[in-house]
């Protein structure tokens, strides 16, 4: 199959950036504030819809970061300082383990506008991974890190089962501190022995289909290792990852081919990627069976959300004309 | 400067009501019109009732309008002295802030709109989309006042080419390196080498040169984003950057950053040529407590940039910026000892904020740098 889909926050439209400040400096109600929240993510679901995006998502426009709901709902977990996320000019919020990590209640289900999500469209939600969601943390209560790798994993197992009992389809896993590599360190094939082991924890008995989302980093870099991941489909953010490295591999599972910068502004050229996208995938599905998703390399959030708006058409659209070339 | 320990601000002060309401023409409430006047006499400013003339008025001039920022510009400088610091300027008060200012005043560049910074806060964002053309000054006007006014040496707070081209979308040069690159990453890169060194060529140096002519003597280049992609290129594409831009000029060129990762910026600030100064945050990063040694946890990043042979002078930040906390004078005075004692050499210390004091009052911040000042008197005796 050919889709699209978006890979993870959309920005927050105009009005709803002022409410928010507004609400902040305490110049809104709360009922206010909540109605924007509505009002936006109708809009942004409506911008997908409207593009043909083979699945939906919420926009995921409260949450403040990628960890924040777990930071902030997990009990063993507290909230930290600022840290900068990866090489963005943005920032996210520590989470500090300090006990025994438990979940209470469904985390992800509870921020999902599902009364806004429309029932001919799959949905699709995203969730930190544990390795990102470990490597993020400060870690002052388990022994080591694997052993919060593989809690992280357990809390994300309940999550991915709530949201599949709650009619999602698709779940995406964003991963990008197992990328991220400034200093082009090699990666440890411990390392990725333990990812593998924690991603089959988390995906244990799940019926959904479920997506680890690289960006920010060389997706090659793991290769060939990743492709047993225990995984429907591998996102990778071409803005990052060498394409003729990449070329020298064959999947066999699905890829999503973050072919659009959600980091530049820039309005890309739809025959380019249709092109790009062309060549990689006779390149890694010799067999010409193939799995692909057209996609962001990242979240959209970086753009503001007009911008946003018209990368989300282009995605469906270089999708939409490839599956009418090859059909 | 051969007093040892000498102070200075890093460049931003808050902006009083007066001057951001009176600047906009909005009419001012009696308390904003009183905050003026009982910091214009303490401040000891000449001719308050032109002031309170114009902020009194319904409708305001242009004139009006623009003698508000002279006027803003003049209370801070005093603000400054009267605080005791040895390096002044006007607090930025003629700068909407330090990007928008400069990107509003170049041709090229177009605003696209908020994103997200962090929970709700968010930052208007230009996309390049030209070629960068300088087509009038944006900071000489303000330093010729700040030059005129000021009775203590001046230094010309300069938003940084690195930091600029950080936080812009390069619209231009991307779609410019799409034709030849066909590798995505390969062709980002490229784009972002040309945007950056455009922009150093067409605008930096530029106005560099103008302020030199004005009689600027010292530019601090401002590069909050130095750190934020830690990779070798990038580092060494920062320090290029740095490099280009003060390439050749009589002047004292001096490198402020905060808020960012001190081990990657330690390696690479040796090779900043013509740096004379790296002022840096560390106060918060730091106990509250006195003394010198392992209570000083905030500094021990200072080894690093030894370490790594900076031999110019630091602008060492002793008073945090995000905190109402008014470090008393004995804090101050160990936190410049400590960095003696790391140092070895007193006459590389300067004492500094960590950052802008914009988000602070201004009680707040004049309590904060009277005491800075203190605290380098204490240092001084301790180490004559």
């Amino acid at each position: 199959m050919l889709g699209s889909y978006v890979t993870g926050t959309l920005p927050r439209p105009k009005e709803l950036i002022e409410t928010t400040r507004a609400y902040d400096r305490k110049r809104v109600s709360k009922e206010e504030f909540e109605r924007a929240f509505i009002e936006a993510t109708i809009k942004i679901i409506e911008a997908q819809t409207s593009a043909g995006v083979s699945y939906i998502t919420d926009g995921m426009l409260k949450w403040q970061d990628l960890l924040r709901p777990f930071t902030e709902k997990l009990e063993g977990v507290k909230i930290g300082a600022l840290a900068r996320w990866f090489n963005n000019n943005t920032f996210y919020r520590k989470p500090i383990v300090i006990g025994e990590i438990l979940r209470k209640k469904g985390i992800t289900v509870e921020m999902a506008n599902m009364e806004c999500l429309p029932r001919n469209v799959p949905w699709k939600a995203v969730l930190p991974a544990p390795y990102t969601l470990t490597k993020l943390s400060e870690n002052s209560f388990y022994k080591g890190e694997t052993e919060l790798l593989f809690r992280y994993a357990e809390i994300l197992r309940e999550e991915i089962k709530n949201l599949a009992e709650n009619d999602f389809k698709y779940v995406q896993l964003s991963d990008p501190a197992l990328v991220y590599n400034p200093f082009k360190d090699p990666v440890s094939k411990d390392t990725l022995v333990d990812v593998n082991n924690a991603l089959e924890t988390a995906v244990k008995g799940v019926t959904v289909r479920v997506c680890l989302q690289t960006f920010f980093g060389d997706f090659t870099q793991i290769l060939p290792e990743a492709l047993d991941f225990p995984v429907g489909d591998f996102g990778i953010d071409l803005y990052e990852t060498s394409l003729e490295k990449l070329k020298e591999y064959t999947f066999d599972k699905g890829v999503a081919l973050g072919l659009i910068d959600a980091r530049s502004s820039l309005l890309e050229d739809e025959k380019e990627l249709a092109t790009v996208a062309k060549e990689l995938i006779e390149s890694i599905y010799p067999s010409k069976t193939y799995d692909v998703f057209i996609c962001p390399n990242c979240d959209l959030e970086f753009l503001p959300w007009e911008r946003a708006k018209e990368k989300i058409r282009v995605i469906a659209k270089v999708a939409k004309n490839l599956q009418n070339e090859w059909s | 400067m051969n007093k040892l320990f000498p102070t200075q601000e890093i460049g931003s002060l808050a902006k009083p009501a007066w001057r951001i309401k009176g600047y906009r023409g909005e009419s001012l409430s009696k308390e904003e019109i009183a905050e003026a006047v009982n910091w214009g006499k303490r401040l000891g400013i000449e001719n308050l009732e032109a002031l309170v003339k114009i902020l009194k008025k319904n409708e305001r001039t242009p004139i009006d309008r623009r003698s508000l920022l002279q006027w803003s510009a003049k209370f801070v400088i005093r603000f400054f002295e009267a605080a005791g610091l040895d390096v002044v300027f006007d607090g930025e008060q003629w700068r909407s802030e330090m990007y928008e200012h400069v990107i509003r005043n170049v041709e090229g560049f177009e605003f696209l709109g908020y994103v997200k910074s962090f929970d709700y806060r968010y930052f208007n964002k230009a996309a390049c989309v030209d070629k960068p053309k300088y087509v009038k000054s944006f900071y000489v006007e303000e330093f010729i006042f700040t030059k005129e006014n000021a009775k203590k040496m001046a230094k010309v707070p300069f938003t940084g080419p690195y930091t600029l081209v950080d936080w812009t979308f390069n619209e231009y040069y991307e779609r410019k390196a799409g034709g030849k690159i066909k590798d995505f990453k390969q062709r980002k890169t490229v784009a972002r080498r040309e945007f950056i060194f455009d922009l150093i060529k067409e605008v930096i140096r530029p106005e560099i040169s103008r302020l030199i002519d004005a009689g600027a003597k010292w530019i601090q280049i401002d590069e909050p984003a130095a750190t934020t992609n830690p990779s070798t290129e990038e580092m060494e594409l920062f320090v290029d950057a740095f490099n280009e831009t003060v390439r050749g000029f009589n002047c004292t060129f001096s490198l402020h950053n905060c808020y960012s990762n001190y081990k990657i910026l330690a390696k690479y600030a040796s090779q900043l040529r013509n740096c004379s100064q790296l002022a840096l945050e560390f106060a918060n990063r730091d106990s509250r407590q006195a003394g010198i040694g392992e209570t000083r946890i905030g500094y021990k990043e200072l080894k690093f940039f030894e370490d790594y042979g900076f031999r110019g002078k630091y602008g060492l930040g002793v008073v945090d910026v995000h905190t109402d906390f008014v470090e008393p004078a004995e804090l101050i005075r160990d936190r410049i000892l400590n960095a003696v004692s790391i140092v070895d050499d007193p006459s590389r210390i300067c004492a500094s904020t960590d950052c802008g004091l914009r988000t602070r009052t201004w009680e707040i911040s004049f309590a904060k740098l009277k005491n800075m000042v203190l605290g380098s008197e204490l240092a001084r005796k301790e180490s004559s």
